[in-house]
């Protein structure tokens, strides 16, 4: 039971950090909260959702089908979220800092329900795109999408973290993140590298959306509200506006949750691992990697 | 100066006031959630009062007036249900609700009502409490959680022969109310409960739990909810090895529960209050109008019940000769002959009619299970 529970929280943990890591790069840059993130991840679920049932011919090519649907749900979501920065946050930068708070609070709810009004009201079965089997393993079972979540995700936070650490594009994003104006003076286009950001913070956003869609086999245009605010807590807690943070935090809460649910009591579930982050972030109030000021993403 | 810019405004109110009553409408209020987790139920319901306002029109059933559907949606929310309550209690050409859906809306929302002592009939929610709070205002066609608990205890631990059960429920009144009347019946019989658990609605993982749950063996899951999540129960226990069947209440029986739960959902069981719809010939008649009039369309399992009860008001409101004030007694003392065969109320408003049904899902449908 303890391996099962490890694997069904490590599932969840890897969608949660995926996620996670939209809020963190944009507080990290902006200093804002992007509420309008957990649309973000909608849409990517959505545009998977598209993918898989307008385009049923290239079902006879899995290998073809799968990667090709996550770029799509990369560049929408990633496309999305670039918009939503150009139209709803840039024209406050130098606004009080809850003017774009607001904004983003809106603009999550006006994609709410426009999916709502333009797509259904109703939960939609997510099309399954390959076939799922389950293996045994020291008494737990374990399926290959669940494999699958935990690898691409892995996967995709390495390849972010080499793209911040050791590119120059990602000198450019840390160097905004610390100072707008000295990043200007160096020669950094800085409308440029925050656009990236969203674009980046979006498409993981999407794919975490999507990976969500397939594992429950169900989407809906409300579907974000919830993991969002698990994610954001995930970002507050690994130390919000740090990267490997975030992940930590995502996994985190993920085993949290599975082990409150699994050990005492389903009903409280939430509650117990709430009070559990309250008491971490009493003890390091800037998070658990909260601490390495001078490098903010 | 003063004087006349009081006269035209006074002026205006007057005629707003009288633009607003238009004598020749009958209003039939709906109430139910047409958007949210349950709206497949909702806008089910919603069909099924369109065609009796619709036949009632052209049957000429009130000459001179025009019958009209006031259609409100209260999200599942019990707030949002009392809002819309008193909106409809201020609205004067509004004669009876059909609602609401959700026991947890229709409690609070039968209080408002009261207050104007306003009829009510409950096409679906089935919590016991509704009608024990001693409103006369009150009326439900459809049988109580108890009795459906209890026959859901009764064919698992007779027809199935299954000792064990893992309960698990939605935490809303009616989910929790039916989950706990059926441990009560089931350990009264001998069978034994291995857990019983809550879980948050709108939350999608519940892996966890069945893990915890599948390490003590039941042989059954039953749940007290609605579709959404149960049919995520029925996917992500047989996810997980647990290959027993869900047994569940008319919150899931609907074809929405098969969508969302895939394949995992076959061999799953639902009980659903009145006998099936296709062994009454007046409720056969009804479902092929309701085929005609929306064709392609999935049959809810409550649209027969709503249907039936915005029958009763507008009979109650030919009956009395549109007086608002003898509805609720004329209702209360009614035998009416309709779909559901014979509906007549009991002192608390409960419908006579008490039985309860079980399907069981079989190649992605739910076929009627005769006891045994």
């Amino acid at each position: 039971m303890l391996i099962q529970q490890i694997i069904n929280g490590l599932t969840l943990g890897s969608i949660y950090a995926l996620f996670a890591l939209g809020y963190t790069m944009v507080y990290g840059i902006l200093l804002m909260i992007n509420f309008a993130h957990s649309e973000i991840f909608m849409v990517g679920a959505y545009c998977g959702f598209w993918f898989l049932s307008m385009l049923p011919f290239l079902s006879a090519f899995p290998g073809l089908l799968i990667p090709a649907m996550f770029l799509a749900a990369i560049i929408f979501s990633g496309v999305l979220a670039v918009l939503m920065e150009r139209v709803a946050y840039r024209p406050l930068r130098r606004a009080p800092r809850l003017a774009p708070l607001i904004s983003a609070i809106g603009v999550s709810i006006f994609l709410q329900n426009l999916m709502m009004l333009a797509v259904s009201a109703q939960s939609q079965p997510y099309p399954e795109s390959f076939n799922i089997t389950r293996f045994q393993f020291y008494g737990a079972t374990v399926n290959s999408l669940q494999i699958f979540i935990f690898l691409l995700s892995i996967v995709l936070m390495v390849l972010l973290e080499i793209f911040i650490h050791k590119t120059k594009v990602g000198q450019a994003i840390r160097a905004v993140s610390q100072n707008h104006v000295v990043a200007q003076l160096m020669g950094i286009d800085v409308n440029k590298i925050i656009a990236m950001v969203f674009f980046i913070g979006g498409g993981l956003g999407g794919v975490a959306g999507v990976l969500n869609g397939m594992y429950y086999g169900s989407i809906k245009y409300n579907m974000g509200f919830l993991p969002g605010i698990k994610a954001f807590t995930a970002a507050v807690v690994g130390g919000i506006g740090n990267i490997r943070g975030a992940i930590a935090g995502g996994f985190i809460l993920g085993l949290l949750e599975a082990f409150s649910a699994g050990y005492i009591s389903s009903e409280n579930k939430n509650i117990i691992a709430f009070a559990v982050l309250i008491l971490v972030l009493m003890v390091r109030p800037g998070g658990l990697f909260g601490e390495e000021v001078t490098e903010k993403i | 100066m003063k004087k006349s810019l009081t006269l035209i405004i006074a002026s205006l109110l007057l005629f707003t006031g009288c633009a607003k009553e238009d004598k020749t409408v009958i209003k039939i209020a709906l109430v139910c959630p047409l958007t949210g987790d349950v709206a497949a139920m909702g806008q089910g319901m919603k069909r099924a009062v369109e065609m009796a306002v619709a036949e009632a029109n052209a049957s000429g059933m009130f000459p001179g007036y025009t019958v009209v559907l006031a259609a409100f949606d209260d999200r599942a929310d019990p707030k949002e249900a009392v809002n819309i309550a008193n909106r409809i209690i201020s609205d004067r050409r509004i004669f009876g609700i059909v609602g609401h859906l959700n026991s947890g809306c229709s409690i609070p929302a039968s209080q408002v009502y009261a207050k104007e002592n306003l009829a009510m009939i409950s096409p679906a929610s089935t919590n016991p409490k509704l009608t024990l709070q001693g409103l006369k205002n009150v009326f439900r066609v459809c049988t109580t959680d108890d009795i459906q608990g209890n026959i859901a205890a009764d064919f698992v631990f007779n027809t199935l022969r299954k000792r064990s059960a893992a309960i698990m429920h939605d935490k809303t009144a009616y989910g929790q109310g039916i989950a706990e009347s059926f441990k009560s019946s089931f350990e009264s019989r001998g069978g034994h409960v291995t857990g019983f658990d809550g879980i948050d609605l709108g939350e999608k993982d519940f892996k966890a739990l069945l893990t915890a749950i599948k390490s003590k063996n039941p042989s059954l899951i039953y749940f007290g909810g609605m579709y959404t999540e149960g049919g995520l129960i029925s996917k992500q226990s047989k996810e997980l090895g647990l290959n027993v069947p869900e047994f569940s209440d008319d919150g899931i029986f609907t074809n929405e529960y098969i969508k969302v739960g895939g394949k995992a959902t076959e061999g799953d069981f639902a009980s659903m209050v009145g006998i099936p719809a296709e062994q009454l010939p007046k409720a056969k008649a009804f479902m092929d109008r309701y085929h005609s009039w929306y064709p392609g369309v999935d049959m809810q399992p409550y649209d027969p019940y709503t249907y039936e009860a915005a029958m009763i008001i507008l009979d109650a409101v030919k009956k009395t000769n549109l007086d608002k004030s003898k509805m609720v007694d004329y209702i209360a003392g009614v035998k009416f002959s309709g779909i559901l065969g014979q509906t007549g109320f009991d002192k608390n408003g409960d419908t006579l009619n008490k039985i309860v049904s079980v399907y069981r899902v079989i190649n992605g449908k739910f076929v009627y299970q005769p006891k045994k």
